[in-house]
């Protein structure tokens, strides 16, 4: 990945039909996003830290408090696996409970956790007990850190900062059912509770990222999937308490701050109850909260999904003919308890649906600790292989073979992270890591 | 018992408790307010999930209705089940998960369904459930993980427990957002859970087998 301008631009031409020249990683997805397609379907950096732990062979205690080694282990593993774009992302749903003063459990192996059998809020005077995050607590500055050093890093318009969103920290700082009775059973509490999350603890903390230098910040929002909010109860709460957030961003700050991310996605788990109808309510919902406009699956079981609804749906949305980009997730279940084939047979059937007409970008959403890299690496190079534009008639036809390729710690020598890596495996507590 | 069931299937916690405590006070038999209020109210919202009438928030609702009934029946159901054969479900999230939202849905189900439910709660480390395994000697041990990195301690109890030689007997079952028939499968467990409502089929099935 080399200048983000000149291969956005790169992209840009590409994907109006000036098709000169191997696009990057960066050009390939704007080709998708903004034009109609690039040379190949792009795949793009996933949420990936707990796996990129594992693979890296870090420990937990290290890799969650370090900015700088948690940056360079995601970066490494995602270039390994050849991934179009980074995606750098901690444990963001903990980073502001944990400041307030939640009861966090730590770990040799795993990502640091809420107890919310020890609610930081119950009532409505915890709010006022707390008072406004301070960034200086927890880990903040890390936070802040992660978020410079991708700005940093990466640079162009993919480099972003994270928070955790306001219905997603409400559920970390008292329990989803204590969150979802307030928003069923006591809305001038959850008003509280929402101007709480909003001005009291993620804006100080966008507003540390800021004074850093980060431009842009995502708020995870997987908490407000469905089914465990429905479209109208995102309607009514998560979506404008993202509009207000990113007016005060833009107003206070000229920050972009982009709440509500994969709200609405829809995770139905039993294929028994997929429903078009609520499929494409929950689609049209999480448009409101994305800059970009797209047809987004995420962590819900798609390997079950009949993709042709999203393509519909990604058609009826579009305009002039020309549909919205669709960003399609392989599911983090299926990428791990999956063989490389099933993998590539399912992409060749995805791509078939949603890839001859472009604007299609893949990903994998949210890759389990445990996952086999063998799947990962066939999963980017089948996507690049069969979504090669044009597409083959025939994708059939067309011979892939599951890729070997080098162990990470050999591939790993003479990259810019390998010292960072390597000495931390030098600090490593006796821990069982487990890669397939 | 009618106003007891509406409670729980619209998820009104202080009614329900109020109707469940009522309903003792005037003599009734304990199992009756379970079996003709609690169950086919927590039953119905059960249906109205399976059938996307009902979303998670709405099932919440319910369960905690439920469990706020729950509270008076259930010492008085316990004196009980102890004289009974009543088959015991033991339920815990493994070390280093903290998540507890399913296991409590789990064993709301699970006691509805007539198990004696005993929640060994979150953060559970590996000799907690091998001295309940040891102990308790339930019929079904459930582990439960919401995390791909803490469900990996899944297969080292249910190692643990083949080491001890506590398997035998005991069927194991699995659940959690992470987990799947193949991961189940893979670490040796008896059963998967995909949901609430597939734990309790499973677990019936588990027992009576």
């Amino acid at each position: 990945m080399t200048n983000p301008t000149l291969e956005m631009i790169h992209g840009l031409l590409y994907g109006y039909g000036l098709r000169v020249g191997r696009l990057g990683g960066l050009g390939r997805f704007f080709a998708a996003m903004l034009g109609d397609h690039g040379d190949t379907i792009p795949f793009i950096g996933p949420q990936i830290h707990d796996h990129a732990m594992t693979v890296a062979q870090v420990p937990a205690r290290q890799y969650y408090f370090d900015a700088e080694l948690l940056v360079n282990v995601q970066m490494a593993v995602e270039r390994w696996y050849g991934f179009d774009t980074y995606t750098i992302i901690p444990d963001a749903y903990n980073f502001e409970v944990e400041a307030l003063g939640a009861k966090m459990i730590y770990s040799d192996i795993a990502m640091p956790t809420v107890d919310t059998n020890v609610p930081l809020i119950k009532e409505p005077a915890d709010l006022d007990r707390l008072g406004p995050l301070a960034p200086s607590k927890g880990r903040i500055p890390m936070g802040v850190e992660v978020a410079r050093l991708i700005t940093q890093k990466i640079s162009g318009p993919l480099a972003v900062g994270f928070f955790c969103s306001p219905f997603s920290l409400i559920c970390q700082a008292m329990g989803y059912p204590k969150a979802v009775r307030a928003l069923k059973r006591d809305r001038g509490f959850a008003e509280e509770l929402f101007f709480y999350a909003e001005n009291e603890a993620i804006f100080p903390y966008a507003r540390a990222q800021y004074q850093a230098g980060v431009k842009q910040t995502i708020g995870a929002d997987a908490w407000a999937c469905f089914p465990n909010l429905t479209p109208e109860l995102i309607d009514e709460w998560v979506v404008p308490s993202a509009k207000r957030l990113l007016e005060k961003g833009k107003k206070e700050l000229g920050m972009t701050i982009m709440a509500g991310q994969a709200a609405a996605d829809y995770c139905e788990e039993d294929p028994d109850k997929f429903d078009k109808e609520i499929m494409f309510r929950c689609w049209s919902t999480a448009r409101k909260t994305f800059l970009l406009d797209v047809a987004f699956s995420g962590m819900g079981r798609t390997q079950d999904w009949n993709m042709a609804w999203l393509q519909e749906f990604a058609v009826q949305s579009g305009k002039s003919g020309r549909k919205i980009p669709i960003f399609a997730s392989l599911n983090g279940r299926f990428m791990r308890d999956s063989s490389p084939q099933q993998v590539v047979n399912k992409i060749r059937e995805w791509i078939n649906i949603m890839g001859r007409d472009g604007r299609l970008l893949t990903f994998i959403a949210n890759v389990p600790a445990d996952t086999p890299p063998v799947n990962i690496h066939a999963a980017v190079q089948a996507v690049h292989t069969l979504g090669h534009y044009p597409i083959a008639a025939d994708l059939a036809s067309v011979k892939f073979q599951i890729p070997t390729f080098q162990p990470f710690d050999e591939w790993l020598r003479g990259q810019p992270e390998a010292d960072v890596i390597f000495k931390a495996r030098e600090k490593r507590e006796a821990s069982t890591y487990v890669l397939a | 018992m009618e106003t007891l069931k509406t409670a729980i299937v619209e998820g009104d916690d202080r009614l329900a408790a109020s109707q469940a405590g009522e309903a003792l006070a005037s003599g009734l038999d304990p199992l009756d307010v379970l079996n003709r209020g609690i169950v086919p109210g927590i039953q119905r919202a059960g249906e109205l999930w399976q059938t996307n009438q009902y979303f998670l928030p709405d099932v919440v609702l319910s369960a905690e209705a439920f469990k706020a009934a729950m509270k008076s029946v259930e010492p008085r159901l316990k004196e009980r089940q102890r004289a009974s054969v009543a088959k015991r479900v033991v339920i815990g999230v493994v070390k280093g998960d903290m998540h507890d939202l399913g296991k409590g849905l789990v064993g709301a189900m699970l006691t509805a369904a007539g198990f004696e439910v005993t929640d060994l709660g979150i953060d559970v480390p590996l000799e907690k459930f091998v001295e309940a395994a040891r102990s308790l000697k339930p019929d079904i041990l459930g582990l439960g993980a919401y995390m791909t990195t803490t469900m990996l301690q899944m297969k080292r109890v249910i190692a643990e427990l083949d080491q001890q030689g506590l398997h035998n007997g005991l069927k194991v079952m699995v659940g959690g957002v992470p987990t799947s028939q193949e991961f189940a499968d893979e670490v040796g467990a008896d059963a998967w859970g995909k949901d609430a409502m597939d734990t309790v089929r499973k677990a019936q099935t588990l027992a009576g087998g």
